[in-house]
């Protein structure tokens, strides 16, 4: 299969993935727990787009606000959409990462990351490759967690367990009103 | 913004292929062969290449600069420029009346009128100050991964071509399909995966 061809045909993947992220992490009070011990804190924030990907002419709506405006979302979900893209937060342990991720690229606009502590006691050229070398090991950290939701979403949606259990779930939070 | 900066949108790509010969010395050639430099020829496109990260001026990588680590980090510059269309207009019709005076004709055809705006506008553009945009390109060489801090069609486009010609390397947007391939590693997974259909989520 060529690229675009991958792009257009595989894209659900990434819409279903922010969509049961959302669900995952409304009914878990934020703190998804993956098998093995982990757990990520993830928030969804102020935005989102959710869309209809086989409609002939898109269809899309953008929601702005806090968590009550967002809830509208669950309405486009009752019609079919799914999540396009979402501002979300993601913390394990100290450090909260904030970006919108977007499903059909997988890319991270205003991906931030915690402070990076000024480097003392070193010269110019040291400094610049320690912020360097620390803002790397952030981002790093960053698209780990990602990776980390996104494999746990990964191996539940080839699973049984998705049809027998998660897709049940996530359809009856979807026709839930509050 | 940059990568350092506190803010970035960025993609996350894959780096194809395998470098021949001694992999450092490949990788300062490639950036020194593509170091950011003026072009001539039609379209916006003036100058284009690697810059340092922190200062889109230098293009010298003092002590191999790029090199932090494991990783090269660079800044792509691009400059364009696009001269304003009433001043390309005003510029292409002051030229079209010289050139029916000098020849007598009443008209050009529709091929001359297009060479006369090219003619008119490469010779504007060089009187035309440029746009520089600067994108940073972070190359992760121990996990073959790389960041590009731009959302960009045209400048990952760009990159992508770039770091193709100066390294020949490939570099494939991790979009969730390629990177889920990547998660799972399981050959019996992978195949699951493959066969996956979109779902309904509708109650």
């Amino acid at each position: 299969m060529d690229f675009l061809d991958l792009l257009r045909e595989k894209a659900f993947l990434g819409r279903e993935f922010l969509t049961w992220l959302w669900f995952k992490s409304d009914v878990s009070g934020g703190r998804i727990e993956i098998p093995g011990g982990k757990v990520v804190e993830v928030t969804y924030l102020d935005r989102m787009t959710l869309d209809l990907a086989e409609a002939e002419t898109p269809q899309s709506v953008t929601l702005k606000g806090e968590h009550s405006e967002l809830r509208e979302g669950l309405a486009a979900l009752r019609e079919g959409k799914k999540i396009e893209e979402a501002r979300l937060s993601l913390r394990s342990s100290d450090n909260e990462f904030t970006t919108v991720i977007k499903s059909t690229w997988l890319s991270f606009g205003s991906f931030r990351t915690p402070p990076i502590l000024p480097a003392q006691e070193l010269g110019e050229d040291e400094s610049a490759e320690a912020t360097f070398l620390e803002k790397a090991a952030l981002v790093e950290e960053g698209m780990e967690l990602v990776d980390t939701l996104f494999r746990y979403f990964l191996e539940l949606r080839i699973s049984d367990t998705w049809e027998a259990s998660e897709l049940p779930a996530l359809r009856r939070w979807i026709a839930s009103e509050t | 913004m940059g990568f350092i900066s506190r803010s970035v949108s960025m993609m996350r790509y894959r780096v194809k292929g395998e470098i021949e010969g001694a992999f450092w010395e490949a990788v300062d050639d490639g950036v020194r062969k593509y170091t950011f430099r003026s072009v001539d020829g039609p379209g916006d496109e003036v100058g284009i290449g690697w810059t340092s990260i922190e200062d889109f001026t230098d293009t010298e990588f003092r002590g191999a600069s790029y090199v932090r680590g494991n990783y090269v980090a660079l800044g792509l510059r691009v400059d364009t420029v696009r001269v304003p269309p009433r001043i390309l207009e005003m510029h292409v019709k002051q030229e079209m009346k010289k050139r029916l005076a000098e020849t007598g004709r009443q008209r050009l055809s529709s091929s001359q009128r297009r060479e006369l705006k090219e003619y008119v506008k490469e010779s504007l553009k060089k009187s035309t100050l440029p746009s520089i945009q600067v994108f940073d390109l972070v190359w992760d060489t121990s996990q073959g991964l790389a960041y590009f801090a731009s959302l960009s069609i045209k400048a990952r486009e760009r990159v992508e071509d770039l770091f193709k010609r100066s390294f020949g390397l490939t570099f494939i947007p991790l979009v969730p399909y390629l990177r889920a391939e990547e998660l799972l590693t399981d050959s019996s997974q992978r195949r699951l995966l493959e066969n996956l259909t979109p779902c309904s989520m509708v109650p």
